[in-house]
């Protein structure tokens, strides 16, 4: 059975999620935009190398796609209850 | 370049239509009610949904698209999959579980469900089919682009195939039989392209026989007898590639230099593939014109590390300038991405398939894994393309099958007719979006028809043949266009006329049915006028220069979103503000 109370538990962890990735998402795009060219040459942001002889960004672009997934996960996993879910199994 | 059909690719291509239309056939005794036909009667198990939410959104755009963008131009391509994906997180957090509990069929539903105004249902049917027929675009002109080297057809006939399949399909069986196409494409896709990866990575790269001279131009030019190819008539054994394929082994784009002197890396792991990549000197083809006014392609050669940052191609050159608007014009374009999806009426009806908020949520998750693995794909696919020696330098939404051509017919036959399921399931999922609207929405909500069940998804058989002819002469009229281009118009649109209605109706209780109305008109017309307005329509679809571009433009960049969803949410809330005496939200 799952309890009426419970789609009201955990609401807060959605916007946190969502500012989380929004401002990562946000710091990439503004890195690409003023910090990687100067003149039309590469000086940093997402030139910069990051390891493994991969740039900042080919490294930030996987992370933000690879982070959407993990965060989507813990959202799935943690997330507020509903109607529709089963149970989660008591420790 | 001249193409030629190849048996198995016509076979394996038949076998995938057949299969599609069988799979809609079987299906359509399931789609007679409005809520099958237009909802699969809400009964979509969330992991189907999830694939099928895939299937749904990786468009002609992603995967043509793309990796042609990539192929030609290197990372500005992955910055539309970052930008794609990116938008799956305003969908799960902020738009799908609401969503689920205020529609019913369409996003109009969702939209009215607090005011019953009739005014929202015209206005956000009108949103859905003007926003539908921009996506609807570089669908179909993807699908023209790969029956030219699968079938040996030319563009229109491309178009006209995939436009009557696709028809057949939403008319016969709704909603249920697209989900279960799209979820056929999704799984096929990310499994067959995972498939094509790892060929690469097993391939590695190498040099061509002989390096290519700088100044080695390859013409094209038309006639009065036909296209002349490097002074000679275009033939079999005259296209554009074949000095390059005689002389050096290999045609349109090469590794010029790898590091430490080597000829070939052998097999390379993923990451090891990137950095062997960006260390190494390309060849390029910068496209321009002689004074004859032939075409010209010029060999180009640069770092692998300049290709693997933003700003090769016109759409992000912007990142590269100093200029102010400039800058702005990329942000915009990237804030359209991240805003569009969560606003993309064919996305949104998917939710209306599953049977609780939970199982949208669940399903969500399952389209961003799906959409995630794709996506980081692309760029392997497009590297893989761009050092291929395969590349049709008249068409980018060409690479991704001629780099499968590479490995054989058998895999360039079989993702040629994954990619043409991959337009067929997100042209269904536009066509449904579009007759849902014109046959709920107008016909019986806001015109008052008195449709019953039946008589209702009738209307929305004949909305569907409808919009499967405009696609079809669209397609035609738009063949040269890269349709990644197109795309991201359309997010801009989407954005700018959805978004901002549907997170102030969730999250502001002020919110008014005319705040709503003005809202979404104001979105809509200000962002189609913008784009209307801009360089680059001026130069990509009227064919002014570039420069005549820049100086007719009466907007100062091309992307709208930047100052059109913004300008929807400021008029919401004024009107919102002025009219919340007299129709407040209701709760």
């Amino acid at each position: 059975m799952v309890a009426s109370h419970l789609p009201t538990r955990r609401r807060w962890l959605a916007p946190i999620l969502f500012w989380i990735y929004t401002v990562s998402y946000a710091a990439f795009v503004v890195a690409a935009a003023f910090f990687t060219f100067q003149n039309g040459e590469p000086v940093g942001g997402l030139a910069q190398p990051a390891f493994f002889g991969l740039s900042v960004g080919i490294v930030g672009g996987f992370g933000l796609i690879f982070g959407a997934f993990l965060l989507a996960m813990i959202y799935a996993l943690l997330g507020p209850r509903d109607q529709g879910d089963p149970p989660r199994a008591k420790k | 370049m001249i193409y030629h059909a190849s048996t198995i690719a016509i076979v394996v291509f038949a076998a995938f239509v057949g299969l599609v239309l069988a799979l809609s056939f079987w299906l359509a005794s399931r789609a007679k009610s409005a809520s099958g036909y237009f909802a699969a009667h809400g009964q979509v198990g969330w992991f189907v949904n999830g694939i099928a939410f895939a299937g749904d959104y990786l468009s002609a755009a992603s995967f043509l698209g793309i990796c042609g963008m990539i192929a030609f131009f290197g990372y500005d391509g992955f910055l539309y999959s970052i930008g794609y994906l990116a938008g799956w997180i305003v969908a799960l957090f902020v738009i799908a579980e609401p969503i689920k509990k205020l529609g019913k069929y369409t996003l109009a539903d969702a939209l009215n469900a607090k005011f019953n105004s009739r005014g929202i249902k015209l206005i956000a049917a009108v949103a859905t089919l003007v926003i539908s027929l921009f996506y609807l675009v570089p669908q179909m002109v993807g699908a023209g682009a790969l029956v030219k080297p699968l079938l040996g057809l030319p563009h229109w006939a491309g178009v006209m195939m995939v436009g009557s399949t696709v028809t057949v399909i939403v008319a016969t069986g709704g909603m249920v039989s697209t989900t279960w196409v799209q979820f056929v494409k999704g799984t096929l896709l990310v499994i067959v392209c995972a498939f094509v990866v790892a060929l690469l990575l097993q391939r590695g790269f190498s040099l061509p026989a002989s390096p290519i001279e700088s100044t080695e131009v390859q013409t094209i030019s038309k006639g009065p007898t036909g296209t002349i190819v490097n002074g000679e008539p275009l033939s079999s054994e005259n296209q554009l590639d074949s000095q390059l394929r005689n002389k050096h082994g290999l045609g349109f784009g090469s590794v010029a230099v790898l590091p430490n002197g080597s000829t070939s890396t052998g097999p390379l792991g993923p990451l090891a593939y990137i950095k062997t990549f960006s260390e190494s000197t390309i060849t390029t083809w910068r496209k321009g014109s002689d004074p004859s006014g032939a075409t010209t392609f010029t060999p180009v050669q640069r770092t692998g590390s300049d290709l693997l940052l933003p700003g090769s191609s016109s759409t992000f050159k912007s990142v590269r300038s100093d200029g102010f608007f400039a800058k702005l014009d990329f942000l915009s374009l990237m804030l359209a991405l991240f805003l569009g999806t969560a606003s993309l009426p064919h996305i949104l009806i998917r939710y209306y398939t599953v049977k609780d908020a939970a199982s949208a949520r669940k399903s969500t998750v399952v389209g961003i894994a799906a959409i995630g693995v794709f996506y980081i794909l692309t760029l392997y696919l497009g590297i893989g393309a761009m050092t291929s020696g395969a590349l049709d330098p008249t068409d980018s939404n060409m690479s991704a099958p001629l780099l499968a051509r590479t490995f054989g017919n058998g895999i360039f036959a079989v993702i040629s007719a994954v990619a043409f399921t991959t337009v067929l399931g997100t042209v269904s999922g536009l066509i449904l979006a579009g007759a849902g609207a014109v046959a709920h929405d107008l016909m019986k909500d806001y015109w008052g028809m008195d449709l019953s069940d039946r008589q209702q998804v009738r209307a929305a058989r004949f909305a569907a043949i409808g919009l499967g002819i405009t696609a079809i002469v669209l397609g035609i009229f738009f063949e040269k266009m890269n349709v990644t281009f197109l795309v991201g118009w359309a997010f801009n649109v989407a954005a700018s006329a959805n978004l901002p209605a549907l997170v102030m109706l969730l999250f502001w209780k002020r919110t008014t049915k005319a705040g709503v109305i003005s809202a979404i008109a104001v979105g809509l017309v200000s962002s189609l006028a913008w784009i209307l307005a801009s360089a680059d329509t001026l130069e990509k679809v009227f064919g002014y220069s570039v420069t005549d571009a820049a100086s007719s433009a009466l907007v100062p960049f091309s992307q709208p979103a930047i100052v059109t969803v913004p300008l929807g949410f400021v008029i919401l809330i004024l009107v919102s503000l002025f009219t919340s005496k007299a129709q407040s939200c209701p709760r």
